[in-house]
Formats: C-alpha cells, sequence, structure tokens
C-alpha cells in the first residue's frame, strides 16, 4: 500500500530470470547496448549521425534473401513443397534484415532521443528526492499545519494525470519563457526545463509517499532510543530513522525510475524531442509504423530492464544484515 | 481402554501384532518399509507399523527425524518412494487421493483455520463440497462437531477473533465432520501458549476414550501415558523403539529412547 | 482522425442565462459555459476507464492464475508479455495499437448517456484502441497484483483444504481465490486509480476524452488555458479521490473480521 507504482517493481525485479534468453545473455546483451549507446551519445556530441554500420549492407541482404526466396517459390518439380517451406524462412530473414537494416539507419535519431529521455528520468528523481525527503519527515513528524500542506501536495499531484500537470506548466502558466536562456547542447529546447520541472514536481509526491511508509516502517523504538542517548529529535531522525528508512525505500525507488523512464514519454506532448517523439519524427517520415514502434519497445525494454537491475544492484550494495528490505515487507 | 499392540519393540518383525490373533481382519493402517527422500537427503529409511481400530499411537522424536513427513505420506499430502501404506487392506497408492483424504483426517500444528471462514463455515465446507451435504444438514452436523470441542457459542467467530486453543479445537471440529476412520495430529498443541495446551488434550482425550483411531505426533508426554495404546520413538528415519507407554517410559530398551525422554521429561518439567 | 462530433464553444443561450455567471471572472465564465462539451470528455473519461479495467481484470485473473498454478511455456509465455508490456510506455502502446495493430477497429461513432453527464458520442475505433491497449497494459499489472495475492495465501491453507478432501481446484477456489481477491484490493485500488489518469494519454490518438476536449477548449480561448486545465485537474482529482474511497469502503466492506486484511 506504500505506493500506487508499487506492482512495477515486483514484477520486473525478476524479469532478467523471468525472459527466456536467460540471465547471462541478457548481461551481455544489456552490455553492448549501453556500450553502444554511450559511444553514439559522444559522437552525436561530436557531430556525426552517421551509423556505426552501413544500413546497405543489410538492405542488400535483405534483397537477396528475398530474391532468392522468390526464385525457390517459382522452382517445381518434386522438391517443391520442400523449396516453399525454406523460401518462407527465406522471407522471414529477409524481413528480420530489413527491419535490422531499418534500425541501423535510425538508431542514431532514436539514440539522440533517448539521451533527453535518461536526462529527464534522471534530473526528475534526483531533484524530486530533494523535494521528497522534506515532504516526507513533515508528513510523519510535522506539526498539524505542516502535515495538512504536505498531504494536500502529495494528493493533489498524485490524483490528477501527469499529461495535465505538464499541460498546467507549459500551456497554462507558460513556463518555458523564464527558460529561453537557459538552452545549450545538453538541454536543446525550453520545452525541456517545463518537462524537468514537472517531472521533479509529480515524482517528489511520489517519492514522498515510498519516503513516509518507509519511514513509518521503522519501529518507533528506534527514535526512542536515539532520544534516549541525548540526541535531539531531528538528530535522532536524521541520523537513526532516516539512514534505515531510506533503504526500506529502495523498492520504491525502483519503481520510481521505472515509471519516469516510461512516463517521460508524454513530454513529447510539449515538443521535447526525447526517444518516443524521435520515434513518432521518424513514423511520420516513412511510414514505418511497425519497424519503429517495434524498435522503440526494444529501446524502452533495454532502458527498464538496465533500471531494474541497477536497482538490484543497489539494494544489495546498501544491505545491512538483518535489516530486511527484500522481504518481510 | 482397547488392547494394545505387541510391544516387544522389535523392529524386525513388523506383524507381530498379527500374532496376537485379536484382529481377524486387515489393521486399519498398515505401514510397510516406508521410504521417503527429498531430493538426496534420505528421511524416512523403512518404517514398518500396524495400528489397529481404536487404538492411538503416539510418535516422538527429535527434531527433522520424519515424524511430519511419515504423517504426510499416510494421507498422501506428500509422495513417497518406497514400501507400501495400506488404509483397511488397501493400498493407499490405489485410493482417489480425495477420497483418502475424507477417510483420514489431519489437524496441523499451525492449525490452518481458513482465514476467510467463520468456525461454523470452516467446518461446513468440506461437508458441503467435498460430500455434497445440503446446507442445513451441514450444518447441523458442524454445530454437533462444534458442541463436542466445546465451541458452540463461537460458531459465528472467524478465526482471528478466537484464541490459540479454541482455533485448534475448530480445526479438530472441521477433521471430525468428515467422520473420519482415522485422524492424523501433527503436533497439535506445540504452537499454542501453555494455559491453552490443556484445553486441546482435553479434547483429544475425549476422542481416544471414545475409540477413535489417531497418530499422534506430540511430546506432551501426560498425554502419552494417559491415552496412548503405543509409543514409537522415531529418530534419523527409523523407529528405535516401539511399545506400551509405560514400558518406554519404565524401562526402555534403548539407551537413545533413555536420553530423549530424559531430557523431554526434564524439559516439560522446566516449563 | 476528428473524432469529436459536439464542436466546442457553442453558446448556450438557455443555460447561459440560468446560471447567473457575471460574478465569475470572463476566463471562468468560458469553462462554464463550455461544461458540456467537458462533461462529454468527462464521460468517455469515466467509459474509456470502466472497458479498460474490465478487460484488465478479465485477461489478467486468468494469466495471474497461470503464473501461479501454470508451468511450461505457457507460463513462460504469460510472464514474458507481462514483462513486455510493463516495461513500454502506455503512449507507445496505445500508438501503436492505433496505428499498428492488425486488429480491424470499426470506424465512427456511438452515442452514450451517463447520469448527472447527458448524452455524448464516443468515436469506435480509437476508442477500441484505447480501450485494448489501456486494458492489455493493466491486465499485466493485474495479473502482477493477482499473483502476488494468490501467493500471500498460505500453503498450509491449500494443505488443510486437501486434507479434508477437496480437489485442487475446489481448494484454489474456495478456500485460495476468496482469500486471495480480498487482499487484491489495496493493489487494484492503485491499478484503478493509474487506468483512470492514463486515460488522458488516449489524447495521442485523439480520443476525444477530457483532456482532449479540454485541449480543443484552450487552444480556441487562448486566455483561459489555465482555467480550463486547473478545472479539468480538479475533475480528475475529484474522480481518483471518490475511486479511492469507493474501494476503501470496499475493503471494509469485505474484510475478514479481526483479520489482516
Ligand atoms: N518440503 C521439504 N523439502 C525438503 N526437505 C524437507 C521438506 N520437508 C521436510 N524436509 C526434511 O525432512 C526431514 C524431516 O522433516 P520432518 O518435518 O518430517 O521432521 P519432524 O520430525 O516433523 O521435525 P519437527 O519436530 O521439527 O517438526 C528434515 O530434515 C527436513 O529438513
Ligand atoms: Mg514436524
Amino acid at each position: 500500500m506504500s505506493g500506487e507504482r508499487s506492482t512495477a517493481r515486483q514484477a520486473l525485479s525478476n524479469a532478467g530470470r523471468q525472459l527466456p534468453a536467460g540471465r547471462s545473455l541478457g548481461l551481455a546483451v544489456g552490455a553492448l547496448f549501453w556500450c553502444w549507446l554511450v559511444v553514439r551519445w559522444v559522437a552525436i556530441w561530436l557531430g556525426s549521425k552517421e551509423p556505426f554500420f552501413p544500413a546497405t549492407f543489410f538492405e542488400g541482404l535483405a534483397t537477396g534473401f528475398r530474391n532468392d526466396g522468390l526464385v525457390m517459390q517459382q522452382t517445381g518439380g518434386a522438391l517443391a513443397p520442400v523449396l516453399d517451406f525454406v523460401a518462407g524462412v527465406w522471407f522471414l530473414f529477409s524481413d528480420l534484415a530489413g527491419f535490422v537494416a531499418f534500425g541501423v539507419e535510425y538508431l542514431p535519431e532514436l539514440a539522440e532521443g533517448a539521451w533527453l529521455t535518461v536526462v529527464l528520468t534522471v534530473t526528475g528523481i534526483l531533484f524530486g528526492l530533494v523535494i521528497a525527503v522534506p515532504l516526507s519527515v513533515a508528513r510523519v513528524y510535522g506539526g498539524p499545519v505542516t502535515r495538512g500542506l504536505s498531504l494536500g501536495y502529495i494528493e493533489l499531484l498524485r490524483g490528477t494525470p501527469l499529461l495535465a500537470q505538464l499541460f498546467v506548466l507549459y500551456f497554462g502558466l507558460n513556463l518555458s519563457q523564464y527558460f529561453r536562456g537557459f538552452t545549450f547542447g545538453v538541454l536543446p529546447s525550453a520545452a525541456v526545463w517545463v518537462a524537468i520541472v514537472g517531472f521533479t514536481v509529480n515524482s517528489a509526491a511520489y517519492q514522498a509517499e515510498y519516503i513516509r511508509a518507509a519511514l513509518e516502517s521503522v519501529e518507533s523504538g528506534q527514535l526512542t532510543a536515539a532520544r534516549a542517548i541525548g540526541l535531539s529529535r531531528t538528530e535522532g531522525i536524521r541520523h537513526v530513522v532516516l539512514p534505515q528508512g531510506l533503504r526500506y525505500a529502495i523498492p520504491g525507488w525502483t519503481n520510481e525510475l521505472i515509471y519516469l523512464i516510461k512516463y517521460s514519454s508524454l513530454a513529447a506532448f510539449i515538443t521535447v524531442v526525447e526517444l518516443f517523439e524521435s520515434g513518432r519524427i521518424i513514423a511520420s517520415d516513412t511510414f514505418a509504423y511497425l519497424n519503429i514502434y517495434g524498435m522503440l519497445a526494444l529501446f524502452y525494454l533495454a532502458l527498464v530492464l538496465s533500471a531494474t537491475l541497477f536497482m538490484g544492484w543497489v539494494e544489495n550494495r546498501v544491505a545491512i544484515p538483518g535489516l530486511g528490505v527484500r522481504d518481510g515487507r | 481402554m482397547s488392547e494394545r499392540t505387541d510391544g516387544r519393540g522389535d523392529v524386525s518383525e513388523p506383524s507381530s501384532t498379527a500374532e496376537d490373533g485379536r484382529s481377524a481382519g486387515d489393521p486399519l493402517l498398515r505401514v510397510e518399509n516406508l521410504q521417503k527422500s527429498y531430493g538426496d537427503e534420505t528421511v524416512l529409511r523403512g518404517i514398518d507399523f500396524d495400528l489397529d481400530r481404536r487404538d492411538v499411537e503416539v510418535i516422538i522424536g527429535p527434531s527433522g527425524s520424519g515424524k511430519s513427513t511419515m504423517l504426510r505420506c499416510v494421507n498422501r499430502l506428500t509422495e513417497f518412494q518406497g514400501g507400501t501404506i495400506s488404509l483397511d487392506g488397501e493400498s493407499v497408492m490405489a485410493m482417489n487421493e480425495n477420497e483418502l483424504r475424507r477417510r483420514v483426517g489431519m489437524v496441523f500444528q499451525d492449525i490452518n483455520l481458513f482465514a476467510h471462514l467463520t468456525a461454523l463455515e470452516n467446518v461446513t465446507l468440506g461437508l458441503r463440497k467435498v460430500l455434497d451435504m445440503s446446507k442445513g444438514d451441514a450444518e447441523d452436523k458442524a454445530m454437533s462437531q462444534l458442541e463436542r470441542v466445546g465451541l458452540a457459542p463461537q460458531a459465528a467467530s472467524y478465526p482471528a477473533e478466537l484464541s490459540g486453543g479454541q482455533k485448534q479445537r475448530v480445526g479438530i471440529a472441521r477433521a471430525l465432520a468428515m467422520d473420519p476412520e482415522l485422524l492424523l495430529f501433527d503436533e497439535p498443541t506445540s504452537a499454542l501458549d501453555p494455559e491453552l495446551v490443556g484445553e486441546v488434550l482435553e479434547v483429544m482425550r475425549d476422542l481416544a476414550d471414545g475409540g477413535m483411531t489417531m497418530l499422534v505426533v506430540t511430546h506432551e508426554m501426560g498425554f502419552a501415558r494417559r491415552a496412548a495404546s503405543s509409543l514409537m520413538f522415531l529418530d534419523e528415519g527409523k523407529i528405535v523403539e516401539r511399545g506400551p507407554p509405560e514400558q518406554l517410559f519404565d524401562s526402555p530398551e534403548r539407551d537413545r529412547t533413555r536420553e530423549f525422554l530424559a531430557r523431554l521429561t526434564t524439559i516439560s518439567e522446566e516449563a | 482522425m476528428v473524432l469529436s462530433s459536439a464542436s466546442p464553444l457553442v453558446f448556450d443561450p438557455i443555460a447561459a442565462q440560468a446560471l447567473p455567471l457575471e460574478w465569475l471572472p470572463p476566463d471562468w465564465q468560458f469553462v462554464v459555459r463550455n461544461w458540456d462539451y467537458l462533461a462529454g470528455g468527462l464521460g468517455v473519461t469515466i467509459v474509456l476507464t470502466a472497458t479498460s479495467i474490465l478487460l484488465g481484470f478479465l485477461a489478467g485473473f486468468p494469466m495471474g492464475a497461470i503464473e501461479v498454478y501454470g508451468s511450461g511455456p505457457l507460463k513462460r509465455l504469460v510472464s514474458t508479455v507481462g514483462v513486455v508490456l510493463r516495461a513500454i510506455p502506455i503512449v507507445v502502446i496505445l500508438v501503436f495499437m492505433f496505428f499498428v495493430a492488425p486488429i480491424p477497429f470499426p470506424s465512427g461513432e456511438f452515442g452514450m448517456w451517463l447520469p448527472g453527464i447527458g448524452s455524448f458520442d464516443i468515436g469506435l475505433s480509437a476508442f477500441a484502441a484505447a480501450t485494448v491497449g489501456l486494458g492489455l497494459r493493466s491486465a499485466a499489472y493485474q495479473a502482477q497484483i493477482f499473483r502476488g495475492a494468490l501467493q500471500s495465501v498460505s500453503g498450509g491453507q491449500m494443505e488443510a483444504a486437501r486434507s479434508v478432501g477437496m480437489s485442487k481446484l475446489q481448494a484454489i477456489r474456495h478456500v485460495i481465490m476468496p482469500q486471495a481477491l480480498r487482499r487484491s484490493i489495496p493493489g487494484f485500488q492503485n491499478e484503478f486509480t493509474i487506468v483512470l489518469k492514463d486515460t488522458s494519454v488516449a489524447f495521442a490518438i485523439g480520443l476525444a476524452e477530457l483532456l482532449k476536449r479540454s485541449y480543443d477548449l484552450f487552444v480556441e480561448s487562448t486566455t483561459a488555458v489555465l482555467e480550463v486545465i486547473l478545472f479539468i485537474s480538479i475533475l480528475y482529482f475529484i474522480m481518483t479521490f471518490v475511486t479511492n474511497r469507493t474501494l476503501d469502503y470496499l475493503g471494509e466492506y469485505y474484510a475478514i473480521p479481526g483479520g489482516e486484511g
């Protein structure tokens, strides 16, 4: 009940195992993906959007398979049924090669979009955390006024759609006018800033809920014990409750990270060219909807699974024996 | 109390009961060379014994010796690899599982009342779904079972509203309602607070006196002395010694039995 | 892709006279005057939420059961599909359903009527695509909720049921399910509000739900942008609030006395 995005974690935490490919193969593919992505980003930053591999090679492959398949289909005689079957396989290869050729050609643009997706996600979660910690402490330990304010903020933002919130900021408050001067390489438009504000404000509310639940799961005796050795209330919260509570909140952060990766796609509707929007632009140019949405799906899958693995690693790193982060909750 | 099985404690001669000439037909339960392992770990290494109708067998033994496993083989909650278990002359493996479990009731250490049903509904569920009884008949029968364990007033309570001892008595009523020929008890009182143990044992004693055939894993030696027709000491998956309770208590043949019983009595006296 | 039938900005003199609006700032008057148009969007949002949740339940419940009790290729298939559906943004799923999915969605519109909202039209093809997209995604999440709930019912309950002679199916049906369904209410509550909020993403495929209609309005009257969006945000908030309270009540109503829930 800690937060409403909580099912995502359980679902994805063993995704590595669930996927048929198996864990080590998954890790290898993931490592390859990130190497490529980082190199690609550097290349784009240096001004090159040329594909690393020639798309023409795969296009040639696709046409080759296709032609062979056509020839096989037309061959008659006793072997015709067998040849027909092989031709079918050849057409499949042709489609696959076509998909790869398409991918190779447009991957640089998608990588550029993915950069903004990552930027939006990471900044959103980090800035959101900065707001969320005081919000949750106010909600758990605050007086009636601070508690009420914090509750109001959290409930309001969790009770309305993220897209509506982005619209309020972008169209309603026309926030981008304040960011006109702050656009440069990494942050190509004022709209990106608006999106960052939106994700920060939204994420803060959700993170505050996770942290609240985590703080409440720290036994009350812990704070009493802290007071008993002479720490002030604030010191007790700071040095005893938060270090334990924030560990309990890790599963919540995994959800939050996954949520932001996925929902950063909504920035497309306030003109930010992140991963989804870059795909949509390609789709409207090429009409290759199936290919492009297939690519997008794979991209998001890779990002989300990476985030899950990463958070699992973090969880293990900060685990304290006997402090049940994984189980018992 | 009914006659007791031959108590020579001779493991190699399991069919000793037949020599009594007491039971003309088959014993109610016959276990022969029962073997069971979980993966590489062998848990039961050839168990042989007979249990006649109206007899009460109490099983004791250290933790991990295979007591629960043996009970669960009898009603096939777990599968076994070797030997045979027969109920009334028929191999349990040849029976329909559900039919077998209807005839052999079980009472658990962790009770396992159905958390979403009242005490009464806990008892009626099996009657209605397994025996296809009408609602009214099932409730009448369930009520009489609850009365038998002294819980008629709590019929409408949910498990979370009952004390541990009351819960376990509902558990017994639930098993009794199916009119089982044999009742299995797996440490029915060891999860209970000491002051609640008595009420459950009392119900079990009444059942024994009433002629119910029971296979009971328990370390309540008072109950064993008073109600058991035979006591079995199990260790490392084997029957070390078996015989009338007085014999095992007063003059056990094996040192291991003596040691174990001595430790058991000191512990229960401390508690 | 024009799916909204009622045109925005229709000035209804009767309604306007009935409401004394002068005391309101002009931009809020604009909002109130266009209530009918927005109410239609509210209706679409509510209907879409209901159909998506329903589809999600019908598909998700068996999926969850398969993940717990199933085995082999079927189980692997279900869990892989689940992982993929949960990893892809809802906007990608919706756009895919609308533009690519090989399902021939019917075109045209159908009229609906809801108490308090009146009658409104729903564009069939976008609505169907949105229902399938939101519904399948929700199924993947609901499957996880049910899976967790089924697994949280202790193994002892199954054994106890089996030991009075019930078959495995009977035990699942009469003992495990009733407890699991109760335990999934909190998760279901979250899922309900997520779907409700995510209906706004159907904006991307032009479905005239609440957010799309507000967009239509404030594109026309650019001074009232903030008022329009705040107004519909309040509507969303009220809907999530009411949903949560209703499901809270349901949870309490069906709670097992004395149980942990
Ligand atoms: N489901 C299982 N899978 C694997 N091993 C098991 C399983 N159940 C029991 N065992 C093993 O079988 C052995 C006997 O277990 P069993 O539960 O029968 O012992 P017990 O005599 O009832 O002990 P206790 O007094 O602690 O209840 C133990 O070593 C245990 O680890
Ligand atoms: Mg045991």
